[in-house]
């Protein structure tokens, strides 16, 4: 009898798991919160800040595949685009409140991304991340298709903002960017520490075993295509909801949400940040929005320095500003212990 | 009526010459060397701005379909000495993400060179007519396109099948390290496949000036065709490239009679099924 | 961020504490004017937000040194992005309290940007295209300066069908945006009101470069007329493929939507040769102020303007004038003072018609001169016709 879902050992986490994070998870979680809490504080505004974290959530999403499962999907604006429409046309054709508009995405980009994840395994390596480019397209083509439900290339207009609200009652208005700040920030927190469970799960582990090699987990007797198609499940659903919360936040659902460029934004905040790190997905969207600000407003070519930094972090900091921030600490903490011991 | 689908066919096929073209040096890329290069249409661009410069400053199309090429063919070596070869080893996705940064310089660059309007490159003055066929009427341009592709075509394969570089190319398709034991400089080997499949890159986009200008945002779409080519045909197969970008080529002009709307929407849709049914293309090995 | 967040930011601070230094009545002329310029200086527009921004500054120049006024103008680059711009645009709305707003290339970045700068009670002037803009998407903050599509078929297709009484078979090559369809529709109806035959028509995709196969129809149906109803490089490949597979000898082409005289020098000579083309602008156009635009673009800048610095600079002026007038950098106040205002534009006597806020103006029709026809660098084309056709109000479906 071939055992399914059985735990490996905690410790199998050691060759994969990164340093820090591993040895003392609450201090990357409480810098997570950290960030959180000061992040609207710290950047010019709160609609910056909201606009970071919903990305940053699509990171987590994306990191799922790609950090621990080893997948690399161009399908990841699939489920945002999907999540950004589905909740839209949700609250405007049939008055759906926050949370059940909120909850049809996170099905909607969960249901996708189960389709797509199905589909897609089938292959591996460049053939999967073709196949998720493929994939890309065609929903792309839908969308801008079905024009009279997604608004085509105008993209979806008047999406409101409801409040938070129970049986009824308005408990809290969204309005203000402030506010609006704050459900993203709890949703993001949330989906952290949902996120930072299942990556020390037995489910997780198992994930870091197919990335680091699938044939001898397979061997071992997991059966690994359901545990890619959960995974995939899973960041369908996370990015669905980001999806939903960044329609909310600029009030409008644009084409390009479910284009294959938001994909790449995605998968490169992804790696910027680090792949394969939580904490990570907070560094790389908060990098290149603000980066991406800073320099639009500087010099109408900024994009060739982004062009520049993707280079140079595949060259020497492969790990991501998380992997930066890494050997930071592991070179820090070699001169202290040096300093001991000479003292 | 059924003229129009005969006439489609034959263009798809001047089309699919085109796509091969287009095509072919990123499956050699990928065959040889195991590189996916998002960089391709980047490298596209580059050709037909190459194109334009070259013949803005001499008057001669001819000349630049020589400039071109060895130009970015030259760029192409510099770049795989200094940067490409350190990361063969490395997984695709840290590939694509480089390839995606020299896309953007080089996407970026062309604007602060050649501004941000596009530029037009005309047809060399012996190729401006038109070849009637009955009804229809077929640019004498594209036809001097689908013998010259045909040309690169028989080149690449005599070059393939028929010399020593090539026999290493096949060879080290198959095992690298095999071939580097049997005494060749490998990297050297690595250098010349980068470069000869990005000036191939480059002397599609000269071809291509005439009929699509020059302009800095053309490379994604390119990309996408030449994906969809090589992905359909195998990677790393040269054949594929040619029957898949001759199929391509004929579906997406048919599609222009059937069901013009849904031609993009076609082609991915084959990329997609061709990849869950033949994993590896039409030719492609595993 | 802004650059000039800080700099506006300290000056605005400094200016309102003169001017409660100095009392009320001279507070009110004090205030610096802010103007807000959504442009796409990055990604994928890249064209016209440079033209743009050049046409944004020369009327700020202009309009300080006239009004005798301080006026700041903050760039915000929408990096060919509609939900980029959107998220600047509520950023400076919240931070900067900016309420005066002008540019937007892409349809829905204009929709989506006019809706938040409603909610907050400001103005925005757009050049963008999509009939929503003045149409059913209609709201008291948004004006529009150019020709939606009504008036780009009416001004292009009419004027060529009554001069060309021989042309009775039409042939159309259409996008597939929500823009595409509205020409599309627009031009059915004319050649249902003119009795000429619309032969045929080919969609084709969004990202389409490959024009062969459409044109390969065309060819097929036989049709005596061309007309491209797409635009930007899609509108470029598909006219120089088509005079590629020497369309242009076999029949007449009218190219309904043209950006004018960039995409002009864009296609050369060749490719314009006795092609018709639809312009929002023109800067041989005859008008007293487009006289005067042309010389002062040729003295700050060196060049012709053409569409993009045209719009924007007439749009900003406009806009300007309208606050001097009023006394008002915003709301009601402002709105009121540009609703049935009338102005001499570029194309003419512009009036802003108040019931959807689309600005009145000529479009042109075009035809594209050979090289040797050319008086000047920038002679590319004679203009044929030119005129205004605009729906009724109660037919462009706005409801304010």
């Amino acid at each position: 009898m071939t055992p399914k879902l059985t735990a490996p050992a905690r410790g199998d986490n050691r060759r994969t798991g990164n340093a820090i994070t591993r040895r003392r998870p609450a201090a990357t979680t409480l810098a997570m919160f950290a960030v959180v809490v000061a992040l609207p504080l710290v950047v010019p505004s709160a609609t910056l800040a909201c606009e970071i974290l919903i990305f940053a959530m699509a990171v987590l999403g994306c990191n799922l595949l790609l950090g621990y499962t080893g997948l690399l999907s161009f399908g990841q604006a699939i489920f945002f685009g999907s999540g950004a429409y589905v909740a839209a046309l949700a609250m405007i054709h049939w008055q759906v409140g926050l949370f059940t508009a909120l909850l049809l995405a996170v099905a909607a980009g969960g249901l996708l991304a189960l389709l797509v994840g199905a589909l897609a395994i089938r292959r591996k390596g460049i053939y999967f991340v073709m196949l998720t480019l493929a994939l890309t397209q065609m929903a792309y083509f839908i969308a801008y298709t079905l024009s009279d439900w997604t608004g085509g290339d105008n993209g979806l207009l008047d999406v409101p903002r409801p409040p938070v609200a129970l049986g009824g009652f308005t408990l809290f208005d969204l309005e203000t960017p402030l506010a609006f700040y704050s459900l993203v920030a709890v949703l993001f927190v949330l989906i952290y520490l949902g996120a930072r469970r299942v990556i020390d799960s037995a489910f997780g582990s198992t994930l870091l075993a197919i990335r680091e090699n699938e044939a001898r987990a397979a061997a071992v007797g997991y059966d690994t295509r359901h545990f890619k198609i959960l995974a995939f499940t899973l960041s369908g659903a996370v990015t669905g909801l980001a999806g939903a919360l960044y329609a909310m936040l600029l009030n409008f659902v644009p084409l390009s949400n479910i284009e294959l460029p938001m994909s790449e934004q995605i998968l490169i905040m992804t790696i910027i940040g680090g792949t394969g790190s939580l904490f990570g997905s907070l560094l790389g969207a908060g990098t290149i929005v603000i980066l991406g600000d800073l320099l639009s407003a500087l010099w109408p070519r900024w994009m060739l320095l982004l062009g520049v930094a993707l280079i140079a972090v595949v060259m020497f900091m492969r790990g991501g500003l998380w992997g930066g921030l890494e050997a930071l600490g592991r070179r820090r903490a070699g001169a202290s212990r040096k300093t001991q011991e000479d003292a | 009526m059924l003229n129009v689908y005969l006439f489609q066919t034959l263009n798809g096929l001047g089309l699919g010459m085109i796509y091969f073209l287009i095509s072919v040096g990123l499956t050699l890329i990928f065959g040889l060397l195991n590189f996916v290069n998002f960089a391709h249409g980047a490298f596209f661009l580059l050709g037909s701005y190459l194109c334009y410069t070259t013949v803005t400053l001499t008057g001669n199309f001819w000349l630049s379909l020589l400039v071109a090429p060895l130009v970015v063919g030259l760029l192409a070596w510099l770049l795989e000495r200094s940067l490409i070869r350190r990361i063969y080893h490395l997984p695709h996705t840290f590939q694509i993400l480089v390839t995606l940064g020299i896309a953007l310089i080089i996407q970026e660059a062309s604007i602060m060179l050649w501004g941000p309007v596009g530029k037009s490159v005309p047809a060399p003055d012996l190729l401006r007519g038109i070849v009637r066929l009955g009804d229809f009427a077929y640019p004498q341009y594209r036809l001097f396109l689908i013998g010259f592709a045909a040309l690169v075509a028989v080149a690449l394969w005599l070059l393939l099948e028929r010399t020593r570089f090539g026999a290493l190319v096949r060879a080290g398709s198959e095992s690298t390290e095999t071939v580097s034991l049997l005494g060749t400089n490998i990297f050297r080997l690595f250098s010349i496949t980068f470069a000869l499949g990005v000036a191939l890159a480059g002397l599609a986009g000269v071809l291509s000036a005439p009929l699509r200008g020059a302009n800095p945002f053309l490379g994604p779409e390119i990309l996408g065709v030449a994906f969809v080519v090589v992905v359909i045909g195998g990677m790393g197969s040269f054949g594929g490239a040619l029957a898949a970008g001759l199929m391509v080529g004929v579906v997406q002009s048919l599609m222009a009679s059937l069901w013009p709307q849904g031609s993009s929407l076609m082609i991915y849709a084959a990329m997609a099924v061709v990849i869950l049914l033949r994993p590896y293309g039409l030719f492609g090995r595993a | 961020m802004r650059r000039d967040t800080l700099l506006s930011t300290t000056l605005l601070a400094a200016t309102l504490g003169l001017g409660l230094a100095a009392g009320p009545t001279q507070a009110q002329d004090e205030t610096p004017i802010t103007v807000y310029g959504v442009k796409s200086l990055s990604g994928g527009n890249a064209s016209y937000g440079k033209y743009a921004e050049m046409g944004s500054k020369l009327a700020i120049d202009e309009m300080s040194a006239k009004l005798g006024r301080q006026i700041d103008y903050v760039s915000i680059d929408t990096e060919g992005n509609a939900g980029r711009a959107v998220r600047k645009v509520q950023e400076a709305i919240e931070q900067d309290g900016a309420r005066l707003f002008n540019g937007a290339t892409l349809s829905s970045t204009a929709l989506a940007v006019g809706k938040e700068v409603n909610e907050a009670g400001g103005v925005f002037m757009t050049p963008a295209g999509a009939d929503e803009i003045t149409g059913s998407e209609c709201n008291p903050a948004t004006f529009r300066w150019s020709v939606p599509t009504y008036g780009a078929i009416q001004q292009t297709l009419v004027p060529y069908i009554d001069s060309h009484p021989d042309a009775k078979r039409f042939y159309t090559i259409t996008p597939q945006y929500v823009f595409g369809e509205a020409l599309l529709r627009n031009a059915k109806q004319v050649f249902a009101d003119k009795g000429v035959e619309h032969v045929g028509n080919s969609y084709h995709s969004l990202q389409e470069q490959e024009f062969s196969g459409y044109l390969t129809n065309a060819m097929a149906a036989n049709p005596d007329v061309l007309v491209l109803l797409n635009f930007g490089s899609q509108s470029s490949n598909a006219l120089r493929q088509a005079i590629n597979f020497g369309l242009n000898q076999q029949m007449d082409i009218i190219m309904v939507w043209s950006s004018g005289l960039e995409q002009l020098q864009e296609l050369g000579n060749d490719n314009i040769d006795g092609i018709y083309f639809g312009a929002q602008y023109w800067h041989e156009a005859d008008t007293p102020a487009n006289r005067e635009l042309v010389k002062k673009v040729e003295e700050a800048y060196g060049i012709t303007p053409n569409y993009p610095l045209a719009a924007d600079y007439t749009m900003t002026k406009t806009l300007l004038q309208a606050v001097a007038d009023s006394g008002a950098t915003q709301g009601e106040t402002l709105i009121h003072a540009l609703e049935g205002r009338t102005y001499q534009g570029p194309t003419g006597e512009e009036t802003i018609r108040a019931t959807d806020h689309q600005v009145l103006k000529d479009y042109y029709l075009l035809e594209g001169k050979g090289a040797d026809e050319m008086t000047d660098d920038s002679d590319y084309a004679d203009v044929v016709s030119s005129g205004r056709s605009f729906l009724p109000p109660e037919k462009s479906g706005c409801q304010m």
